[in-house]
């Protein structure tokens, strides 16, 4: 490929120092034991050794568990609103996985819908996404069934994929482009590398055993909606906790509450979860009180309402939702021993 | 254990003395089993007993109605017992299969030890106290103490008290407090700042995603308090304040009733060691009221009795 690159891993590092002059840049990190994307402290980069994937995706980069809408104070005239100062720090998120890319996509189509959400939508246009291809996938994975590999470079700006001692670059979009032509010290993708990359593509798809079949999924589903017996059976051991929703890079259900004292007050959202008996029962009541509802929920709304109604289906087969679970609730499971009717 | 539990189970189906019962399965990763709630007799033979039941299956007994069979190690046993004092559970509608438990294995710390996911390791297993891990084709052992569950070895009941069916001969307890408790030694020693610095970073990333509630048999109520509006208690967004005062409420309402089973830090997906919470409420109960919990069905929870010469202790 024409425009592509080439980098050593050990410059790795001096590569995001470069960066970080301009972009406040995240990088894969396991602080506390906890796999996020942290903002870069400069010096380590031992994640190239360790990162498979985050605990918390980085959907949290973008659409974090909590934040601050706006403060408000009562006054004569009403209320009066002050927005936070809206984030104008240019980000880069360096070793995104492909899944994780594209679960951004799919958080777009909600918050740029009806209603555009400035909060996300400000940051994701402030960002560059700098994908790094699994070469080691989990056992939980099944991003192959969503038409994504692990290799994919689709919804990132700049592909890094690991060729051994180095990454073969590959921009993707303009801002890629731009970033790559703006970045010193690189050399000149070789052909040797493309052909590598493109063999350690393939050999990380190959990898993926985990499989779902998504042939006529929303026909399948609706077939068996009313089929109570099936989901109590699967739903019997989900404890109703908010793990598979939060941590799902896909979900982005959000809680308003207010803080008040006297006359003023600060205006927060944070995630929500339709596995929690008391979604919803704020503005009215939770019409799925049992819980095997609320599970045919989860799963309909990715792969049936979300696709009937944003034309792409909400799950991109990262597996957190099967690998955090502390049940081991599995979606994939769930999916497949769907009865054929109800 | 395994074939007598599956022989035992399919026989009380059978003779309608239970209309379903709770246990293991093999879990769709490796070294993983999931709970089985099931009534169908086809799946009897899916019941599994090995180093990785993780789940405090009691949690379920509350939600599941009928004649329930629940397979029970120590720890999981005194959670019944517990259930049965806060009368949550009737004695006569559980049949306690019981497992005498020689610890599980804590994956966390195999994958630390060998350097390698759960996923990346060929095998694992237990031969009494010795575990054998392999790992691209290398074998390593550790002693069980090195990757036992914190709390599994400081066990005083491995072998359920409470039970209809023991699986097998009641195995000796070998509590090693000081291992056990060695996180919540460290945290003895610091000073009040740093302790207090040190939870404040650990709440900081809890996303209340109530999985250490959920997973809690202790943890019935069935309108927890940080569900209240009116008043509010804690606003539901993770701040680190709001978080950590979620959790010392929840450690007061488990003191006497938490079994130390483990299951809330297990649980939890951003390692905050929750268990140096809820081990010390256990020797708190043990240290002011000398109460063990789930130890008899007959007593009182301890925080529904008092004694008039409790007074002079403890209310001041
Ligand atoms: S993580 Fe597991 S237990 Fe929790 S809500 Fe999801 S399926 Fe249920
Ligand atoms: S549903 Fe599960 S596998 Fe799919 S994107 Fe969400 S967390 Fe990942
Ligand atoms: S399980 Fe962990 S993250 Fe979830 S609410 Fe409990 S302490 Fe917080
Ligand atoms: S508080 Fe934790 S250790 Fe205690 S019973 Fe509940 S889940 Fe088990």
């Amino acid at each position: 490929m024409a425009d592509s690159k080439r980098i050593n891993k050990e410059d790795t590092g001096r590569l995001l120092d470069e960066w970080s002059k301009e972009f406040s840049v995240s990088v894969p990190s396991r602080e506390n034991g906890m796999p996020a994307m942290l903002p870069w402290d400069g010096k380590d980069t031992s994640f190239l050794e360790w990162y498979r994937n985050t605990v918390i995706p980085p959907k949290a980069n973008f659409f974090p568990p909590y934040e601050k809408m706006f403060d408000f104070q009562k006054g004569a005239e009403g209320y009066h609103l002050e927005l936070p100062p809206s984030d104008k720090q240019k980000q880069l998120i360096f070793g995104i996985r492909p899944c994780d890319a594209r679960a951004l996509t799919i958080l777009d189509t909600v918050f740029q819908d009806t209603y555009q959400d400035p909060y996300y939508l400000s940051r994701r246009a402030n960002t560059v996404l700098v994908g790094l291809g699994c070469t080691n996938p989990y056992d939980s994975c099944f991003c192959t069934s969503l038409g994504i590999s692990p290799g994919e470079s689709t919804d990132v700006d700049l592909m890094f994929t690991d060729t051994g001692d180095g990454f073969f670059i590959e921009p993707v979009s303009d801002k890629g482009r731009e970033l790559l032509a703006a970045t010193g010290g690189l050399e000149d993708g070789l052909e040797a590398d493309e052909a590598r990359a493109k063999d350690v593509k393939e050999a990380a798809y190959r990898k993926i055993t985990r499989r779902i079949d998504t042939g006529d999924i929303q026909q399948r589903l609706a077939a068996c909606f009313e089929n109570q017996d099936y989901w109590e059976k699967v739903a019997a051991k989900c404890v109703s906790c908010g793990i598979c929703t939060f941590l799902c890079p896909t979900c982005y259900c959000f809680d308003i509450n207010d803080e008040l004292s006297q006359d003023e007050g600060t205006r927060f959202r944070s995630w929500d979860s339709c596995s929690f008996p008391i979604y919803t029962r704020m503005p009215m009541e939770n019409p799925r009180q049992e819980k095997w509802r609320r599970v045919r929920q989860k799963v309909c709304h990715k792969y049936w309402f979300y696709p009937v109604n944003l034309d792409i289906t909400a799950c991109t087969g990262c597996g957190r939702c099967i690998r955090l679970c502390p049940v081991n609730w599995d979606i994939t499971q769930t999916l497949n021993n769907l009865p054929a009717s109800s | 254990m395994e074939q007598r539990l599956r022989s035992e189970v399919k026989a009380l189906l059978e003779q309608g003395k239970i209309d379903r019962v709770i246990g293991f399965e093999p879990g769709s990763l490796k070294f993983t089993t999931t709970p089985l709630i099931t009534s169908d007799g086809g799946d009897v033979d899916h019941l599994v007993i090995n180093p990785f039941i993780v789940n405090n299956l009691s949690v379920y007994l509350t939600g599941t109605s009928g004649r329930v069979g629940i397979v029970a190690k120590g720890c999981d046993s005194r959670s019944i017992v517990s259930l049965i004092q806060d009368n949550k559970v009737l004695r006569e509608n559980v049949v306690i299969i019981g497992i005498p438990c020689s610890g599980v294995i804590d994956l966390t710390k195999v994958e630390r030890l060998a350097g390698k996911d759960r996923d990346e390791l060929d095998d694992i297993v237990r031969q009494g106290d010795k575990i054998t891990v392999t790992v691209g084709g290398e074998r390593k052992e550790f002693p069980a103490s090195e990757v036992l569950f914190d709390n599994c070895l400081g066990c005083e009941f491995p072998t359920p008290r409470e039970y209809d069916i023991l699986l097998d001969e009641p195995v000796t307890p070998t509590p090693d407090k000081a291992i056990s408790e060695q996180k919540l030694d460290s945290l003895r020693e610091m000073p009040p700042e740093q302790r207090w610095q040190f939870w404040k970073e650990e709440f900081s990333r809890c996303i209340r995603c109530y999985a250490c509630r959920n997973v809690c048999p202790a943890c019935f109520c069935e309108r927890c308090f940080v569900e209240e509006s009116e008043p509010q208690w804690v606003l539901p967004v993770p701040r680190w304040q709001d978080n950590l005062i979620f959790q010392v409420i929840r450690s007061i309402h488990v003191a006497g009733r938490c079994t130390d089973c483990g299951e809330c830090e297990r649980a939890c997906p951003v390692n905050i060691p929750l268990r140096s919470l809820t081990r010390e409420m256990c020797n708190l109960a043990e240290e002011l009221f000398n109460y063990k919990v789930g130890i008899d069905k007959e007593a009182p929870p301890l925080f529904v009795a008092y004694e008039l010469e409790e007074a002079e202790d403890l209310i001041r």
